[in-house]
């Protein structure tokens, strides 16, 4: 089965100038977007999840810069835009993004009427009372009620869920291709959380979206995700459709992730957690960028970085221990329950 | 259960109001809420954003000043006037650890001074060499090294600023922990550590805590009761694993099902319980606070009350 690809990434690097130091914030990552999928991006803060989906929309820092690699969407290489007039064509358009935090992505000086009217306006030619009817019917799709009278409203009067819920609307305002989510509910509580993730999912049906979710949680993406990546230290270290990472995950780092979630943990016992920090990513990572926290590393680990090995067709790990001369690990076993539980359950 | 009924309670918060502006523009932010924490326990009260849980917290402290009931700490009042001695003992015993660790340190003092501020208003004077030995201690407790003192809090991670904000408690000694979602602006990798961290300090120095939360699964695996509170009142109250096995209100309900559950078939099974209040009927049978079992308190009215006795049986 033959899936269309709608957004390629090939071998892509970016690195920063930090005040004359480089930092290697993406090292090489390949990818290949499905359309009309949706995609989590995992990864704890630091690993360049938001650096990477950030270069899809031309939305780097100044001192940020794609060195390496190519991303090709509808038979262009985005990396090779420079200007804002070429982005324009895509951002917004084409790709739209949700942001993290809804109390600061709106204009607390504007009516949310103008600020989807606004997007409307640069991107469909709508003018007038046929923009602020099509905001009118997006407000609604997005589960905004009485949206006619509440367009006039200004940021302040809406809470945090209605908030994300205005700045959702205003990313599929523009009928975008991608819609990329980064971390959508962090800011959120745990009810509005459950309410905004169904809503996406209705929307991408809706919409017929493609989606990419970006998050720390992995306990989050779980319903919503067809497949999930794992990123470490600026690289995809797993890949594989939602079943086959949660039941059967191979990567060391997936494992601690995973075990990591206070959901598993057993009361009176400490929970696990990761010891040590992230790599430095200003100096070159030798090995596997998690040997160093990963108490059962191999001595290869630190030597040669490890290929990806297929565990299926569509599930791939960057670990040596995938490699047939490695010794066999068992994921641990907290992990092994879960998916005794879900298998002594179907 | 018995075991609940001979421990002796720490802080008792009976029938406390606390209200927001006058007159027309009154607000009811906490009505009548009464609970115990026990000596030594983690009491989780758990709510969403604008439940009242914060102040409730804050009233404790006397940030926020109440309107009715009071406050018991150790068998003494201490909402209301108190005298200066008694307030100064009590910013001693009781601290708080604040929820965003980018937020909530000094950004122009050093760590030295962050953690130590509070000893230079206590009721003891400390000599400089005493200062620092207590401020190396306060931080090797919390796993930072004491080298750490003389660096800003910008220098630190989510995670190492979340520690300076428990050493800062710390230094006090204190009997009673606050902790107001000391973990929600972390990564779930860190979040594990700041909770080992808690569980470990709580059996070293047999602290108590007040666990402020929304996420019901975090505050599982912490506590030993939890509340759950909405708009300003308790609708629940029970031991851990006695609310997860039977939760009888329905907002307890809906809040257990919006945890997200870490394996995708339960959860594209998992069906959402959205809460309603119309569903309901308090036009003559009003709801009273009752103890339904041994220890589990809820909100409901007569006939409720008849509901949830035969789903317990």
């Amino acid at each position: 089965m033959e899936q269309e690809v709608i957004l390629s990434v090939k071998d892509l690097e970016v690195k920063f100038n930090l005040r004359g130091k480089i930092l290697n914030a993406i090292r090489g990552i390949s990818l290949d977007l499905y359309k009309s999928e949706s995609l989590a991006i995992v990864g704890e803060s630091g690993s360049g999840k938001s650096v990477f989906v950030k270069t899809f929309m031309g939305l780097l820092d100044a001192n940020g810069m794609i060195t390496n690699g190519e991303i090709l969407y509808d038979g262009q290489d985005l990396s090779k835009f420079k200007t804002e007039k070429d982005w324009l064509t895509i951002r917004g358009r084409k790709i739209a993004m949700v942001m993290q935090d809804p109390m600061t992505s709106l204009n607390p000086l504007k009516t949310i009427g103008f600020q989807i009217c606004e997007a409307i306006e640069l991107h469909q030619n709508l003018h007038g009372a046929a923009a602020e009817a099509a905001a009118v019917e997006i407000l609604n799709d997005v589960g905004i009620p009485d949206a006619a009278n509440r367009i006039k409203q200004y940021p302040h009067e809406f809470s945090g869920g209605m908030r994300q819920r205005v700045v959702i609307a205003i990313a599929v305002a523009c009928k975008p291709n991608i819609l990329i989510c980064d971390e959508p509910t962090t800011a959120l509580d745990v009810t509005i959380q459950a309410q905004i993730l169904s809503l996406l999912k209705n929307l991408k049906d809706k919409y017929d979206l493609t989606t990419i979710y970006i998050t720390h949680d992995l306990g989050v993406v779980a319903n919503v995700a067809d497949r999930i990546a794992v990123m470490y230290a600026g690289d995809i270290v797993e890949i594989g459709k939602c079943e086959e990472v949660f039941y059967n995950p191979r990567h060391p780092y997936t494992w601690a992730l995973l075990s990591s979630l206070p959901q598993l943990g057993i009361k009176g016992e400490n929970l696990f957690s990761i010891k040590g920090a992230p790599p430095n990513l200003f100096s070159h990572v030798e090995g596997d960028a998690f040997a160093p926290r990963n108490p059962r590393a191999l001595k290869i680990d630190f030597v040669k970085r490890p290929p990806y090995f297929e565990i299926s067709p569509t599930h791939k790990a960057r670990t040596w221990l995938l490699d047939p001369r490695a010794p066999k690990l068992d994921p641990p076993e907290i992990i092994q329950k879960l998916h005794q539980e879900v298998s002594g359950d179907v | 259960m018995s075991e609940t009924k001979n421990r002796e309670p720490l802080l008792q918060v009976k029938n406390l109001e606390v209200t927001f502006g006058e007159r027309n523009h009154k607000f009811v932010a906490v009505n009548n809420v009464s609970f115990d924490i026990y000596k030594g326990e983690t009491f989780g009260l758990v709510g969403e954003s604008g439940s009242g849980k914060t102040t409730i917290g804050r009233a404790i402290i006397s940030i926020n000043p109440i309107s009715g009931g009071e406050i018991i700490y150790k068998g003494q009042r201490i909402s209301g006037k108190i005298s200066k001695e008694l307030d100064k003992e009590l910013t001693r015993e009781i601290q708080m650890i604040f929820q965003d660790p980018m937020a909530s340190l000094n950004e122009r003092a050093k760590v030295d001074y962050i953690v130590s501020e509070g000893l230079y208003n206590g009721l003891k004077h400390f000599t400089e060499a005493e200062r620092k030995e207590e401020v190396e201690n306060a931080l090797t407790d919390v796993g930072l090294l004491p080298e750490f003192a003389s660096r800003f809090p910008h220098e630190f991670s989510g995670g190492q600023r979340q520690r300076i904000g428990i050493a800062r408690a710390l230094i006090m000694k204190p009997d009673f922990i606050i902790a107001d979602e000391p973990i929600s602006a972390l990564d779930v990798s860190i979040r594990a550590q700041v909770l080992n961290l808690l569980s470990e300090l709580q059996e070293k120095r047999g602290l108590t805590y007040l666990f402020i939360a929304h996420d019901l699964s975090v505050v599982r695996f912490i506590s030993d009761r939890i509340a759950v509170i909405r708009m300003g009142v308790l609708v629940e109250m029970a031991e851990t694993e006695q609310l997860f096995a039977h939760p009888l209100h329905p907002y307890t309900r809906a809040l257990l099902s919006a945890i997200p559950l870490p394996d995708p078939v339960a959860e594209k099974k998992k069906k959402l319980i959205v809460y309603d209040p119309d569903m309901h009927d308090y036009s003559v049978d009003k709801p009273v606070w009752c103890e339904i079992e041994p220890g589990h308190f809820v909100l409901a009215n007569e006939s409720e009350q008849a509901d949830y006795r035969k789903l317990l049986e």
